[in-house]
């Protein structure tokens, strides 16, 4: 059998550089496309609930097309289709492009639901009390809607450290393609496989803790 | 249409399409089966039966998809010559796992939405556990998974694509192997690159299946809730 040579300590310990690496890129791929998914979705989602002309009408369209192809033929066009328009981006680039664009497109609902569920009782104190719209924004709209947003913009962000892995079809080295690539060379699959179960479990199962964590820390008084 | 694009066009449809839809009908129907028994299993009250449970689900919605796929086509093999599958049977068994997974989630929730006084009444009626389910509880909870199971079908469908990554011949990969095929030089293809035009016409085709999904998970939302 097979399985009497099972080492994942091995397989770790042989090719802990090559694996640290791969780490590294896939925590340095996640941690661009979070925030830069944050950003798109907090200004399109908030363009979206105060249905600005123009943005409001491009975001609805933007979600759609995300959400409704996959995240694969989005990787492909990026990375095989663009440079027939003289656009090459290398791998990496490819990875956090992609992941970001997709984010984006998750967090604009999470971020525009989360805001048009901000009372206007709250917008219309702000407005009263002298703010102005900008100002009624970022100090009332967001802090209220950005804790309704929380819980579900964190499972995006969840689902896009998950979506690293699939660079692997673009042969980005993160840390399914470096783990995978090296298991075809020394046929550990078994093994290999393991360290990315292990290892994405930990990452998204911290990731979940902390959104209960926030939840509770940032829960919104009675009554709001 | 262009010379090049209409064997392109019936490759797709006639290799890829068919593949793709085996996955996404075989994924749906064991999601949805595996899901409805496990989401109400959840729902008594046994520890141990309950932990093994949501650890299934734990892992199998905390792993990335395509993980799971590497560990069903590359992991099961090796413990038993009898768990090699294709790579379609390999994807549809990873679909499966991740979403009877969501789909015990969400019935846990449907089936506990159900008020206490049906369990009664059916009790009442003389139905065991399994008769008060099968009859009573759950035709009640489906209409309420309804909206998510047509989401869910969206995610599936969209995540066919990741046979083609170990092999599987579905509307990716064939548009990949046609990409490729155009490409190469006459007689074979035609020595021009149109990936734009091939991988463009793979988004407007999950497009094309995905968007009327969403809009009628969207109106079950509506009607049902």
């Amino acid at each position: 059998m097979l399985l009497a040579t099972y080492d994942l300590w091995g397989f770790v310990s042989e090719n802990r550089h090559e694996l640290w690496h791969g780490f590294v890129n896939t925590i340095k791929v996640s941690a661009i496309a979070i925030l830069g998914s944050y950003a798109i979705g907090i200004t399109l989602g908030a363009a979206r609930a105060h249905r600005i002309p123009v943005v409001s009408q491009f975001t609805a369209v933007y979600v759609e097309v995300i959400r409704c192809t996959p995240i694969l033929v989005q990787i492909f066009l990026l990375f095989y289709a663009l440079p027939q328009l003289g656009i090459l981006l290398n791998q990496f680039t490819t990875a956090w492009v992609a992941v970001t664009i997709w984010g984006g497109a998750f967090h604009s609902e999470n971020f525009r639901a989360g805001i048009l569920a901000v009372s206007h009782r709250h917008r219309e104190a702000a407005l009263a009390l002298g703010f102005r719209p900008l100002a009624t924004f970022l100090n009332v709209e967001l802090p209220i809607g950005g804790r309704i947003a929380l819980p579900s913009s964190i499972n995006t962000a969840i689902s896009v450290v998950k979506n690293t892995s699939l660079m692997y079809v673009i042969g980005y080295m993160e840390l399914t393609t470096t783990a995978i690539n090296i298991s075809n060379l020394t046929l550990e699959t078994t093994e290999a496989i393991t360290l990315l179960g292990i290892v994405y479990l930990v990452l998204v199962w911290s990731l979940s803790a902390l959104i209960r964590t926030l939840e509770r820390r940032l829960a919104l008084p009675e009554g709001t | 249409m262009p010379d090049w694009a209409s064997p392109v066009a019936r490759y797709i449809l006639e290799q890829g399409l068919p593949g793709m839809l085996r996955v996404a009908v075989v994924s749906l129907i064991g999601s949805t089966v595996i899901g409805v028994v496990l989401g109400t299993l959840l729902t008594i009250h046994f520890r141990p039966s309950r932990w093994l449970i949501r650890a299934y689900i734990e892992v199998f919605r905390g792993l990335p998809i395509i993980v799971t796929v590497f560990l069903v086509y590359y992991g099961l093999p090796p413990l038993s010559a009898t768990l090699q599958f294709s790579p379609l049977n390999a994807t549809a068994i990873a679909l499966v796992l991740w979403g009877s997974a969501q789909v015990a989630e969400a019935s846990r929730g449907a089936v506990g939405s159900i008020p206490a006084e049906q369990h009664e009444a059916a009790a009442a009626l003389g139905f065991g556990w399994v008769g008060r389910h099968r009859y009573v509880i759950l035709p009640q909870a489906l209409r309420r998974l309804l909206p998510p199971l047509v989401s869910l079908l969206v995610n599936i469908i969209q995540n066919t694509t990741l046979a083609g990554v170990i092999g599987g011949l579905e509307l990716l990969s064939a548009a990949q192997r046609q990409n490729e095929r155009v490409a190469a030089v006459p007689p074979i293809g035609t020595g021009q690159i149109h990936a734009l035009e091939i991988f463009l016409g793979i988004a407007v085709l999950f497009f094309i299946i995905s968007f009327p999904l969403t809009r009628l998970a969207a109106y079950l939302e509506r009607r049902l809730v």
